[in-house]
This record gives C-alpha cells, structure tokens and sequence, in this order.
C-alpha cells in the first residue's frame, strides 16, 4: 500500500477546533489534505450514526475535535462526545475492526499548531492501518465476482 | 463594517456616546451601550482594537486562551448596526457639557481602503518594515496584524518608510493602498465620554538591579507570555531567548517596580500581578513540562479575588509551584551559561541565600502612560497622586467632569473581569444622559420579503472567490468553476474576485435575482468570519438567510496544503461538493423571537440592590424591589466609615430615601420569594409579602440577584467571651460612636483571616485587610499613645489601599506575621486579654496583653438564600455557596440563565464602592436586555418530533441545560427560547425524534456523502 491516500473526516466544534483549523491555515502550517473537516455546533452533536455512516460511505479514519476538557462551551458536551467515541470504538472492535481508525481529540481555539500536527499524526496512522476494511471488503468482493 | 452617515453632521441631536481605547473594557462598554441602542463611536490610537488582554496567552483563573475568550468580542464589534469603529484616532479636544459636547477627533492616515482589504497578507510578504503590527518581542508575524483575529481586518502602512507607492500598489491584488489618504480631522457630538485608556505595563529595564534588557533570560511577565503564546514568536513553544533551549528552573520576582520607594518604583500594588505570575508558572508545568522548578519571590502573596485563594492552593499542592516570601535585591548572570543568579535574604533565618536559575521572569505592574495624563489634561478631568483618573468614593466609574466616565485600569489597577464590571458600570451611566436611538428590529431592517422557496425545485448557484491568489494563487479557478457548475441542481457556477468586496456581493446579488437561485454556496473564506456578511446578502436578495452554505476554500484547504497544488484541489472538489450536497437539504429557518416584558426584578435591599434598583427606575423601567428584612439598606447599614474616611451612613441614608420615594420603585419589604417560572424576558416569580404574608404573582423581563452575604463570626479567638473581643464591623462602630472608649485603651490587638483561608472556609474574604487597616488608623488618630499590633498571613491591601498600609507602618502600627501552623492563641482570664503568638523574625514566643482584640473575620455567604434561589431560578452556585456567573472573565454579571443578573457580595465578597460599581454593572446589562422589544434566540434549536418520542427521559438527562422537560401529553418538549443549540440531545436520542435546526442530521448526512461520494 505504498500510494494509499486514505479519506479523513474530522468532526470539529464550531467553538474550538474548527477555529483551530482555521488559525492553523492563517498560519500556513500544513498538514494533509486526507483531512476534511465538518463543522458542528459542538462536538456532543455527532452522533454515533455520523461516525458510522461516515465509515460505511467509505472514509478510513474518522476523528471528533472538541474544545478542551472543562472548556466546552456547552458546559460538557465534548465530554459526552468522547464517551459516545468510545462507544463506537467498542463497536468496532466487535467488528474486528482496529480501534486507532476512531479517536477523539482536544484543542482550544488558539491550538492551530495542535491542529495541524494532531492531523499529520492521525493521517500518518491510518496510512499504516491502511485502507478501512469496508474498501478491503468491497475489493474482496469485486475480486470475487471477477472470478 | 456600518458606518453612520450622520456623524459628520453636527445638527444631529447628541445622541452618541465617544468611548476612547478599544481594549477588552472599552469594547464591553461599547457593546453594552449599542445593546441598548445608544449610537456609540469607539476611537483607538492603535490599529487594531483588543488592547492589552490580546496579547497575553492565557487568563486566570480558568488558564483558558486568551484570544479564543476575547475574539468573539472583537468580530461582535464589526457587525453592530449602533457603532462606528475609528481605529487610529485620537482625541484632541472636548468642549460643551454633559449631554451636549463637541469632541474633536483626529484620524491618522491608513493608506489602505479598509473597504477593499482583505488581509491577504501579500503587502506585508514583500514589504515586511512597511506593513506595520506592534512587535512586542515578537521577531516575526504570522501576518502583518498583531494577530490573527485582528478587528478591524485590515493593514496600515507606514507611510514614511515606504519608498516606492507604486511598487506596493502593484503588489496589492486589492487595489486598496490608497498614497492620498491625509490626517483627518472631524469634530462630533456626543453626550457621553468614556475613557477606557487603560495603561502600559512597567518596563524595568531602566532599574539598575535587575538586568531587564541587559540579561538574555530575564524577561517581563508580558515577555513571557509572548513566549508561551501560540501566536508568539517560538508559536508556543518555551525556549530561552539565549540558546532556544527548554529552561528547567525559572523564577519570578513580584513587585518589580510596584509597592516601593526607590527610585523607578511607584508606591502602589498592581493588584493583578500576584495572579499573573501564579497563572504563568502553573501553565509552564502544564503545558511543557511538570519537570520544570518553577519558584515565586514574593512579598505578600495577594490572591483575593473570587476563587483565588483555591488557586494559590491548587498552585502549591497540586502543582508544586514553590514560593520563597522575600525581596530579591541581586541578580547577576553567568556569561557562559547565561544562566540567572539570584541573591535573597529569608526572613525566617536571617540568612543570604544565592540560587541559579534558567530564567527569571520580572512581575511588573500597571502605569499610567504620559498620553494619558495628557488626555486628562485636556479633558479637564481630575487624576489621583498616583495618576490614575480620580473618581466619585461612591462610584468608581464617575470622574471629576460630570458627562465623563472612566473604566478599567486607567481608574486604578485591576484584573479583567473587574474591568468588565466597571465597563458595563460606565456605560449604563453614559447611557442615561441620551436616549435611545430608532428600534431597527432585526426582521424590518430594510429588506426584502423573503420568497417562499418550499415548493420550487432546487436553483442553486455556486460562487467561488479567488480571495486575490489566496485561493485562486493555488487552485485551479476554472476547474473548480468547471467541477461545481456539472453537480446536480446547480445552475449557477462562478469565479468571483474578492467575493466579500462591495463589488463582487452586488454581482451575486444580481446573480441570486436575475437566475431565480434559492440556494447558494459561497467557496472562499472561513465561515466563521463571514457567514453574516452572505447571510445578510441572501436576505436582500430576498431569500432565508439560513439558505447559504459556505465552503472553506482559503483557511481550510488553499492556505493549509501550499506546495501541494493537485491534491488541494481534489480536496476543493470534495469540499465544494459536500457544500453542494448540504445547500440542497438546507431549509428556510425562523429566528426564535418573544416579547419583552419591560419591568425589572431586583432581589435584596442592601446598597446592591438598591443602586441597581435606582439606577433601572431612572431609565424609566417599573422595578420590584424586594427585601426579606423589614428595612432596607442590608449589611451596609452597620459600616460607618470607609477606608478613604467617608461617611457611609449619611452616604446609605440618601440612598435609602431616594430608592423609597422613587415613583418607578415598587419596595417589597418582609417578602420572600416562592416560585418562579418563565422565559428570558417574560419571567413570573411569586412573593409572600408583608406581614400576613399575602401572596402575590410580579411579570418581569430581567432579575437582578444582590442578596448580598453574612458577616462571619466564626467561634474561634476568644470570639463573644468578653466584650472588648470584636469583629472589624464591630470596631468600625465603637470607633464611630464610643471614641472616649478607644481613647482609654492602651494596646489593641488584631488577627487577620479569623476564620477564613483555612479548612472549612478556604477563601480570602477581601475587605478584612483593608478593614483592619482602616480601623487602626483610626485608632491611633484618636489615641496616639495607643499601641496596635495586627497578626497578618498576607496583607491583601491592593490597589491604592497600599498607601493606607504604608501611611499604618510609618504611624508605627506593628504588623507581626504569622502562619496557619501557627496561629496566635487568645487567653481570658480575670477580664484580662492576652494574646500569644509565635513571632516569625525573633523566632520566639510573644505575649501580648491588651484591651480590645478585633478579629477580620470577613464575611460568608447567605448559603441559606442562595441555595433557595438557586433551586428555583435554575442558578449554579460555586462551592463555597456564592453565586457563579456565566463567564467568570468576561461576564461577572450575567448569569447563565439569559436575563438574570447577579451584583454585590451576592458574588463574591467585596467592599461597598465595589458593590455599587456592580450594581451598576447589573443595572446596564439588564437594562440593555431590556431596551430590545424582542429577544432574538436564533434558528439553531433543537425541536422533538412528538410522534418518534417515546419518552425515554435521555435528552432530559443529557442536556448541560435541564432544558428538556415531558410535557402533560407524555413527550419531551424543548423550550426554543431555552435551547442553547449544541444537539447533544439530537445525538443521544435513541429514536431519533430531535432535529437541531441549521444542523439536521439529513444535512450532515448529506455532506459526508459529499465528501466520500463515489469513493466506494
């Protein structure tokens, strides 16, 4: 898997991370264009389904960035978000699937360096897991029906 | 920005108020005021507005960023229809009087048409010494503003470096450097002025003894937090400024340059300094590393704000931050290692003690700058010995010129939220000597009707902005032009130059009319910044303003990849089309509105609520007061004297009459709160009043909580064993009434912290140094001959009270230290009082016998009130059982619950001017609440479809508000004037039946789809 260029969606709060995101573009850091960012008012909105569908429509690693723990701007929806994290994680291990695909991180507003180097290393880990099993699967199958 | 057409006319009426500085107090001020419709005009001798809070990296006591706090504040700025922003102005002279003067202002030239600058930053690339920013100790800029959320979002040049115009007009993709533009002069009327220059911060490099500017590894706290800031010169990282290597041990010495008589030193305490340095060193083990030795020089550990004891505690405890009480006086550098000496002496061991350090961090305090003094010149205003603008001893924010007001740390020095307070506090004075502007309700200003779009197939038009090259520089515009217009519904699909310039809106304004689009998605710039701006454009064009969907072409994607043109672009197509996907599930959206009721609320008759009361009614707004008591005036009512010698009684006596004779004052004595329902703005709260305790229902549109707090009088010293044994407010009395008793003692005794600062009520009470102070100077003028000994753990006289702490040492009143460990103990024995306590310097025991003991036993919350309150009213309490407003920085009034207020002791503990300020604070933030006919709550609320819900209770469970609640018919129903609009809800909700509007989930859904489409 030399050349995988995996798909990444970041889940990023309107609050903190996605300004992060923006500072770090303010600040020409730069990180992979793997990641695509969906803003939502707050990371405690994304909900198990997004993650899932967003796995099953094809993306390799998903990620949810809120605020800082204790700075959530809605009182403690970033906390409720890393627990509903750890939910999905638990499915999918269930599904035999490597849990590192999921993470949930933290940052403030100010954090554009966090951003982009949280984005480098996510990206970096799931070009080592390689390509989410749902492709793998997919190919299996078109390998199948080639026979 | 909104410019009002009407300044330059001097026949318009004065209905505008001049704020000067546009730092954090100066915009509060400034909001407040364009809240409650007073037209407000913000001049600034800097480029930018933010002051001096932009450029630190995290505030106390939450070590939140700064900027992330701050930055919504600055970007509210730019959209008030109410204000005009004048950026690099001074004013040169005021003429006239309140309610009707004339300001002269002069505006230095720009060169740049902030009209059409964008910020691209290309100016500032080829001509770095042009382009101006401040520099503080930052070598570089991530761009040519100070920093990146600089308000307004535009450049200056310096024109007298600037050799060749024509070479930076080429540069500029713009067109917006403008070589003509000329010093302006204007004059304008206004009815109020408030000053809020704030001040500079020490610069101690002229000090012969501490090697600022002279050693590589000493720094200013300023200084240092440029260092640790993410937007500073290392980008956040802590490297010495020698070697860029991490330091392990760094220092601070407080007090560098404050709270002295040498030369260099002024003589009061910065008050803020303590907290800082505290911060810094608790970040430093935070944030790098817990190895790191951080150690404080101090001389009186001052931590008496709010909560901030808890964090001197946490600073020790949990973070091991070491703290050396003494005055360093050498400090000297190895020029090898560049490493820092410092040379102390403790006070405990009579000991020299040298010590090395990687880096030292200098405490400096707040100065009044020359332009300052300089302003107040030509104001007329009167300053204090210290410089600083004198006010009113019962109004902090009133100067000696009637119409003009002062806040923040030009009046004394002082932290933010306290700035906050004051700001607020002048701008509901400012307020009241003009009347509001025109109502320009939010659904009536000038627009169109909106189309009803619900039945027509999907239009959508896609307008991709090159933002000069910022974006177009590095991805392809016609294939992203290209890729878009071959998406389904779209009929519309173009480049647009500068698409946030007037030139470029219009056109897809026109583009909206002439194609009959009703969705539209705008590629270019952060949505943070600019969704309002095409919000507003959808609106004229007469579409929903909630029918836009912005793509992050610039912050995201163009700036993030450079270098990486191909891949940016596949990452364009993909952002672009989840854009598209999104629009087309997008839906026309209401802003929540509900009717004010105009009346007012104020519970507790201390002086708080007194103030607030008076303050409300004389804007002409109905208010219930109400007092549990059968008298007003709460503990205020037993203070004689302030420490500056005034006469609170005859102070609380006119204060008392004007708030019961008022015609707009309802008092309700004897009366105590039953219940309480409502919405923001429309509340209902039930009384039992008077003596048969009748019950009565009040309408009101805001609430003002002064319930004030409780003198403590903990059993502890010897506390009611014997008569001359007595608390500070005691003592205040006898001194005030019985002077022939002073003037026949002949030792007296006091113990600071009596009950507070310990296990069981760990924070500091505030008043009690002062208080004690207050009350020895008084004795000993009464008595000279008397001898006054005070036990101390830190003298907490702040601010200007230092010159009474220092005025009490001269006067030869013996100040004598001690520890919790060690805590002076009280005998009675034969109607004699002994005190004996364990003398820190002597390292022995004293006894001292004497004939009157004051105890500082400060004050307690009324946890029995606030806990009443806080169940009914849906309030949170801190532990300690005051009330917690919504952002202890900068929102030390409101609550979290929209229209209610909270002001006075009720708070925190503090003293009777500060309470007043508050009060006055709480008054403004109600009354501009008050001054719109209707709430906007915005469209993002989350609505429950009842024939999905099965009542499960999650979303009563999961929302951070207790905003979900099941209704009689047996489903849960959310308050759309409640909803905060985070869709934690929507997302634990088993059945799905909760949609969060401006965010549903089939729109979510939709952008994932477009990102990933085809991908499988």
């Amino acid at each position: 898997m030399e050349n995988f260029e995996p798909e990444i969606i970041a889940f990023c709060c309107h609050y903190c991370a996605y300004t992060a995101a923006d500072m770090a573009g303010s600040k020409r850091l730069s990180y992979p264009t793997n990641v695509k960012i969906i803003r939502v008012p707050c990371t405690g909105k994304v909900d198990a389904l997004h993650i899932m569908s967003a796995f099953e429509k094809g993306a390799d690693g998903v990620y949810v960035a809120g605020c800082l723990e204790g700075d959530c701007h809605f009182k403690n929806g970033n906390t409720r978000a890393a627990q509903r994290v750890a939910h999905v994680q638990k499915i999918l291990q269930d599904l035999g699937w490597d849990t590192q695909r999921l993470a949930m991180m933290n940052m403030s507003a100010g954090m554009g360096e966090v951003f982009a180097r949280t984005a480098c290393e996510f990206t970096e880990k799931i070009k080592q897991l390689g390509p989410s099993p749902v492709k793998q699967m997919n190919t299996d199958s078109y390998r199948q029906t080639q026979r | 920005m909104q410019k009002l057409k009407d300044i330059e006319h001097s026949e318009t009426a004065h209905t505008h108020v001049l704020v000067i500085g546009g730092g954090v107090g100066g915009i509060r001020a400034t909001l407040d005021l364009a809240e409650s419709r007073r037209n407000v005009i913000l001049i600034d001798s800097a480029y930018s507005i933010g002051g001096l809070m932009t450029s630190l990296d995290r505030t106390f006591p939450t070590n939140n960023c700064d900027l992330c706090t701050v930055s919504p504040h600055l970007s509210e700025n730019t959209r008030q229809v109410y204000l005009n922003l004048m950026p690099m102005t001074r004013l040169k002279a005021l003429t006239g009087e309140a309610g009707r003067f004339t300001a002269t202002l002069v505006t230095e030239p720009r060169y740049i048409d902030m009209e059409k600058c964008t910020a691209c930053g290309e100016c500032y690339k080829h001509f770095p010494d042009i382009v101006r920013f401040t520099p503080g100790l930052d070598p570089r800029a991530p761009t040519c503003m100070r920093y990146p959320q600089a308000t307004p979002y535009a450049f200056s040049i310096d024109m007298e470096k600037m050799a060749d115009i024509t070479a930076l007009q080429k540069i500029c993709k713009a067109d917006a450097i403008f070589p003509e533009d000329r010093q302006q002069i204007k004059t304008v009327e206004v009815a109020s002025v408030i000053l809020s220059m704030g001040a500079e911060l020490f610069d101690p490099s002229g000090l012969t003894h501490f090697g600022a500017g002279k050693f590589d590894n000493v720094v200013t706290g300023l200084q240092y937090e440029r260092i640790m800031s993410a937007s500073g010169p290392f980008e956040g990282d802590l490297i010495r400024v020698s070697d860029k290597k991490r330091p392990r041990k760094v220092a601070w010495i407080q007090c560098v340059g404050s709270r002295g008589i040498n030369k260099g030193d002024v003589p009061y305490c910065s008050s803020v300094c303590c907290m800082v340095s505290l911060k810094e060193a608790m970040v430093t083990k935070e944030r790098f590393a817990e190895t790191i030795e951080t150690t404080i020089f101090y001389m009186d550990m001052r931590t008496f704000g709010k909560d901030y004891e808890l964090f001197l505690n946490r600073a020790k405890t949990d973070y091991g931050i070491r703290m050396i009480r003494s005055r360093p006086h050498t400090i000297t550098e190895d020029p090898e290692t560049k490493n820092i000496s410092i040379t102390y002496a403790l006070e405990e061991k009579a000991l020299q003690m040298t010590e090395e350090f990687d880096m030292v961090v200098l405490s400096t305090g707040f100065r009044v700058p020359g332009s300052s003094v300089e302003l107040a010149r030509q104001l007329g205003i009167e300053l204090n010995i210290h410089d600083f603008v004198k006010t009113d001893p019962f109004n902090s924010v009133v100067t000696s010129r009637p119409g003009v007001y002062v806040c923040g740390v030009a009046q004394s020095p002082k932290d933010i939220p306290e700035t906050m307070v004051q700001a607020s506090a002048a701008a509901g004075m400012a307020a009241s000597n003009l009347t509001a502007a025109v109502d320009i309700p939010e659904e009536d200003n000038g627009f169109i009707p909106e189309k009803d779009v619900s039945t027509q197939p999907l239009r959508i038009g896609v307008f991709i902005c090159d933002c000069g090259l910022e974006i177009g520089g590095l991805l392809d515009m016609d294939k992203m032009v290209e890729f878009a217009g071959c998406q389904t519904d779209v009929l519309v699909s173009r480049a647009v130059g500068h698409g946030c310039s007037s030139e470029s809106m219009n056109l897809i304004e026109e583009s909206i009319r002439t194609n009959d689009l009703n969705r539209v998605v705008i590629g270019g710039c952060s949505p943070r910044t600019h969704e309002t701006k095409f919000q507003d454009l959808l609106r004229r064009a007469g579409l929903n303003k909630y029918l836009v969907e912005i793509v992050n072409l610039r912050d995201q994607d163009a700036w993030a990849h450079l270098g990486h043109p191909k891949e940016a672009l596949n990452k364009a197509f993909q952002l672009l089309r989840a854009g598209i996907c999104g629009v087309r599930k997008s839906r026309p959206l209401m802003d929540q509105f509900l009717p004010m009721n105009p009346n007012a609320l104020v519970v507790g008759g201390g002086v708080t609520g007194m103030t607030a009361a008076l303050q409300l009614a004389d804007q002409g707004i109905k208010v219930y007061l109400v007092e549990k008591n059968s008298t007003l005036g709460g503990l205020a009512k037993s203070i004689r004297r302030t420490i500056e010698g005034e006469d609170v009684g005859v102070f609380m006596s006119r204060l008392t009459d004007q708030v019961s004779t008022h015609k707009n004052i309802m008092v309700l004595a004897n009366s105590i709160i039953v219940d309480h329902s409502g919405v923001p703005g429309r509340f209902k709260t039930g009384l039992q009043t008077g003596p048969r305790m009748n019950y009565m229902q009040i309408d009101h549109g805001v609430t003002i909580f002064a319930t004030g707090a409780l003198p403590n009088r903990p059993d502890a010293y010897g506390l009611g064993l014997h008569e001359n044994i007595v608390t500070q407010l005691e003592l205040d009395v006898l001194i005030e009434d019985y002077p022939e008793k002073i003037k026949k003692m002949t030792q007296m005794v006091m113990i600071q912290c009596a009950g507070s600062r310990e296990p069981g009520n760990p924070n500091c009470s505030r008043v009690c140094c002062q208080a004690a102070v207050k009350n020895a100077l008084r004795a000993k003028t009464l008595n000279p001959d008397i001898e006054i000994y005070v036990f101390y753990r830190d003298m907490r006289t702040y601010g200007f009270q230092e010159d009474y702490y220092r005025q009490a040492r001269n006067m030869g009143i013996q100040f004598i230290r001690f520890s919790l460990e060690n805590k002076p103990e009280v005998w009675v024995e034969n109607d004699r009082i002994s005190v004996f306590a364990h003398d820190i310097i002597l390292d022995r025991k004293i006894q001292i016998e004497t004939s009157c003991l004051a105890l500082s036993t400060g004050m307690t919350a009324d946890d029995e009130t606030t806990e009443d309150m806080a169940m009914m009213f849906h309030l949170p309490r801190t532990s300690d059982h005051f009330f917690l407003e919504d952002h202890v920085k900068l929102r030390p009034v409101d609550m979290s619950v929209r229209g209610i207020f909270v002001a006075g002791t009720a708070r925190s503990p503090k003293n009777i001017q500060e309470s007043i300020t508050e009060a006055h604070a709480a008054a403004c933030r109600a009354q501009a609440l008050l001054a719109k006919k209707e709430i906007n709550l915005g469209a993002a609320v989350a609505k429950v479809d009842s024939s999905k819900c099965a009542a499960c209770l999650i979303c009563v469970r999961a929302c951070p508000f207790s905003i979900p609640f099941i209704n009689e018919d047996g489903y849960s129903q959310i308050d759309p004037a409640k909803c905060q609009g985070c869709g934690v809800c929507v997302a634990d909700c088993p059945a799905k039946a909760i949609q969060l509007f401006a965010y549903e989930d089939d729109q979510i859904l939709a952008k994932i789809e477009g990102l990933l489409g085809g991908l499988n």
